[in-house]
């Protein structure tokens, strides 16, 4: 853990930070994201809760002014067969018509005056007329008598032809001084039952159905615009006429029987919905328009639309909460890495700096045993060129002569050392590499056993060999010739005297392993891994020459050469080497 | 035609008494237009009307003979009944000043009115047990057509004639006017509404001449 006194470092409050920035930023996104959808979809659902409440309760009127156009239509159609109308028609009595329609309509028309209101259902009818078989008006012989009609008004319920089926008409009043009215015109054919001929029609007008305020739950209006003029009773007269205009335009631009679209009505935005009430009818076309304020609806959506951002400041806020909660919870053990991470970063570079001094040190000891080397070549060559110059002196005693002679012989020692440092010396400071090739081993082997018969000072020893022709291994000649020549050498020095030294090798699976055994005295077991240590000596005594370094550089010459070297076997009567190189293969060079 | 129906009444008052027992007479066939309807049964006709023509069906026909005759009294009562819901009969043929009863032998109201120019009357509703029978006197030639104002499709037809000597053929269109004055007249046919068919003749004392129509 960490150490409460050890402040966590500063990158890592950095990277808190981000990271509750970003989850803040993933958060409002979501958030918006959610909401805008969310926001879209109660839009969506709230146009289609208007559009479904406007159609509710367009259709609604319509029904019921359907009912009434079907009970009108029945009531016509009963009046237009009474026997007593057709009499006067067919048996040449107009004169009786409007007398005889009196009394037969006496109980359709409206009892009081224009001003009695039987409410929006009312079936009285306010006027009557009937048209001849031209389509003309016959006018009544007293204007009482069937609802007062000026001629201007009766000559508009005059229709190109007599209509063979019912037809709906509007007719516009405009009394001098007087409220405008539109009555709702039914026209019904008048068929003979001689002829089956349609030879008159009855034209009833009845007080149009009024859509108010007070019928409507969700505030529809609803009024009719005729001949270019707009009635719309709610409505203040400017903007009933402005809105007329509006209408007609939009019903000239539609060319359709029905069209709707969004109106300001004064301050009020509204929809507005306009339906041709008489599509086939004969007389002029008159349109319905219903207007639906759209006030409430766009309030409560503007209240939803409060309710959304709110609610979602308050979530956004919420979440922002829980986001510094899941940040600080997320990156504790974030934050437990990166000092984890910090101390091991100190720690390797402690041990980075350790090596690079170690190396440094290995470095400039390698050189300085470099260094060394040379440094002590040269004044042994020169010690011995001046023995040997002594040497070569007439002058000298026996004694004295013996004396240089060793001296000479410890210079070449020294020399052997100082070659074997050097080589040491590269390869601590890793700068021996062994340049693959070719060794024919075999030759190798033979050439340095002749040498080895060929010492002078050799004791009386018997040498075995076992050594197959041709064998090849990868290495370079002048340091597999080092190795061999250690082997062989310590075989020879370490031997009885009159003792055997055995070379066999052979081929093993791509390496080529190869033994130096001598019947020398046995390493004791406590010295056999020291014996590959510089500067060791056996035990054997200081007689033997030798520095101390042969097998040391052998193993680690064998080494480089992709082997090994060991020591395979020490006992009373045989102590054995055991060397491995690896086999060249047959054809290829070596890398 | 003034001055011949004046010598016509004249010749019969001075010749009727004497040649009272020879019958002065017409008869023969009116063609009646061809019906596709079924035979009658019960005397049962109806009033029918194409292209706004007036007829019975099947076909029937007034026979009359018109000229100036001498005034012989109130006409009796004829009576036009309403039988399930119909007229019957269906086409009566009146002279001038008739009265005409109309007695409801249906089980409901019926109400007769006729907007007709030669005659306009109401006689308003009334069931069978209504008394007295309600009546209309007939006074002005021409076609009265009878309606129901309950039962619209309900038609009559009263043909008032201003002569006494007229009569309805029968469905072969047979008809047979006897006791006739001697004279000239114009014998007519009414078939239709609109067609009347008229011949003009010679009646001799005690002769039964024969006019077809047509």
């Amino acid at each position: 853990m960490t150490p409460p006194s050890e402040p966590p470092p500063s990158g890592f409050a950095r990277f808190r930070v981000k990271l509750l920035v970003a989850m803040m930023l993933v958060v409002s996104l979501v958030t918006a994201v959610v909401l805008f959808f969310a926001q879209r979809n109660v839009s969506a659902s709230v146009q289609r809760e208007l559009e479904r409440a406007f159609e509710g309760d367009l259709s609604s009127l319509h029904a019921a002014e359907e009912i009434r156009y079907a009970m009108l239509a029945e009531r016509c159609r009963a009046l237009a067969r009474r026997p007593r109308i057709h009499a006067a028609l067919e048996d040449g009595a107009l004169d009786l018509l409007y007398p005889t329609a009196r009394d037969e309509l006496a109980d359709v028309m409206d009892p009081g005056d224009q001003g009695t209101d039987a409410g929006p259902y009312a079936f009285h009818a306010r006027f009557y007329r009937f048209l001849d078989g031209a389509g003309r008006v016959l006018s009544p012989p007293d204007p009482q008598m069937a609802g007062r009609l000026s001629p201007v008004e009766e000559a508009q319920l005059t229709l190109p032809a007599v209509p063979d089926r019912l037809q709906i008409g509007y007719l516009l009043q405009e009394p001098p001084g007087g409220p405008r009215v539109v009555d709702e015109v039914i026209a019904m054919p008048i068929v003979s039952t001689e002829t089956g001929e349609v030879i008159a029609a009855l034209v009833l007008g009845f007080k149009p159905f009024e859509a108010g305020g007070k019928y409507s739950p969700v505030g529809l209006k609803s009024g009719l615009w005729v001949q270019g003029r707009l009635l719309l009773p709610a409505l203040d007269p400017a903007v009933e006429a402005a809105l007329g205009r509006r209408v007609g335009e939009a019903m000239a631009a539609a060319r359709a029987l029905e069209t709707s679209f969004t109106v300001n009505v004064g301050p009020t935005p509204s929809l507005l919905f306009c339906r041709q009430l008489n599509p086939t009818s004969r007389f002029p076309p008159a349109f319905e328009v219903c207007i639906y304020p759209l006030t409430e609806a766009l309030a409560r959506e503007r209240r939803l639309s409060w309710q959304f951002v709110s609610a979602g400041g308050l979530l956004l806020l919420a979440a922002f909460a829980a986001s510094h909660v899941f940040s600080r919870r997320l990156s504790r053990p974030v934050e437990k890495l990166a000092v984890d991470s910090a101390e091991n970063h100190a720690q390797r570079q402690r041990a980075e700096a350790a090596l690079e001094l170690t190396n440094q040190e290995l470095q400039r000891s390698a050189r300085f045993s470099a260094d060394a080397s040379h440094q002590l070549k040269t004044p042994v060559t020169v010690l011995r060129a001046g023995l040997e110059e002594l040497l070569a002196g007439e002058r000298l005693a026996p004694d004295a002569r013996e004396e240089i002679e060793t001296l000479v012989h410890q210079t070449f020692r020294l020399t052997s050392v100082i070659e074997d440092l050097l080589l040491l010396s590269r390869m601590d400071a890793g700068r021996l590499q062994i340049a693959f090739e070719r060794v024919d081993l075999t030759a190798l082997l033979e050439a340095f056993l002749d040498d080895l018969g060929a010492l002078p000072d050799g004791p009386d020893l018997a040498v075995e060999t076992d050594i197959p022709t041709g064998l090849v291994i990868a290495g370079e000649k002048r340091y597999t010739g080092l190795i061999l020549q250690n082997l062989l050498e310590n075989a020879r020095k370490y031997n009885r005297p009159g003792g055997r030294i055995r070379v066999t090798a052979r081929a093993d699976d791509g390496w080529c392993v190869l033994t130096v055994g001598n019947s020398g005295h046995p390493i004791p077991a406590e010295a056999r891994e020291q014996i590959f240590e510089r500067f060791h000596r056996g035990t054997m005594g200081e007689n033997v020459p030798g520095h101390g370094l042969g097998l040391n550089l052998a193993r680690e010459l064998a080494r480089l050469h992709g082997g090994d070297l060991r020591l395979s076997r020490s006992d009373e009567a045989w102590t054995e080497f055991e060397v491995r190189f690896r086999l060249a293969l047959a054809a290829a060079p070596l890398a | 035609m003034k001055s011949c129906p004046a010598l016509a009444v004249l010749s019969a008052l001075l010749l009727g008494p004497g040649l009272g027992r020879a019958d002065t007479a017409v008869e023969g066939i009116v063609t009646l237009p061809r019906t596709h309807a079924a035979p009658v049964m019960n005397q049962r006709y109806e009033i029918i009307t194409e292209g706004g023509i007036l007829s019975t069906n099947p076909p029937l026909a007034v026979v009359y003979l018109e000229g100036t005759f001498p005034p012989a009294g109130d006409p009796p009562v004829q009576q036009v009944a309403q039988k399930d819901f119909a007229f019957l009969p269906a086409l009566l043929p009146v002279q001038v000043g008739t009265r005409v009863a109309f007695p409801n032998l249906d089980n409901t109201y019926h109400n007769i009115f006729s907007y007709s120019p030669a005659k306009r009357f109401d006689l308003g509703r009334y069931r069978s047990d209504e008394r007295p029978i309600p009546e209309q006197q007939f006074d002005t030639p021409g076609l009265v057509v009878l309606r129901c104002d309950i039962h619209e499709h309900m038609r009559g037809l009263i043909l008032v004639l201003d002569t006494p000597h007229f009569v309805v053929t029968d469905a072969a269109g047979h008809y047979r006017l006897g006791r006739l004055p001697a004279g000239h007249y114009t014998l007519k046919a009414w078939l239709t509404s609109r067609t009347t068919l008229e011949r003009p003749v010679d009646l001799r004392d005690g002769a039964t001449l024969h006019v077809d129509f047509p």
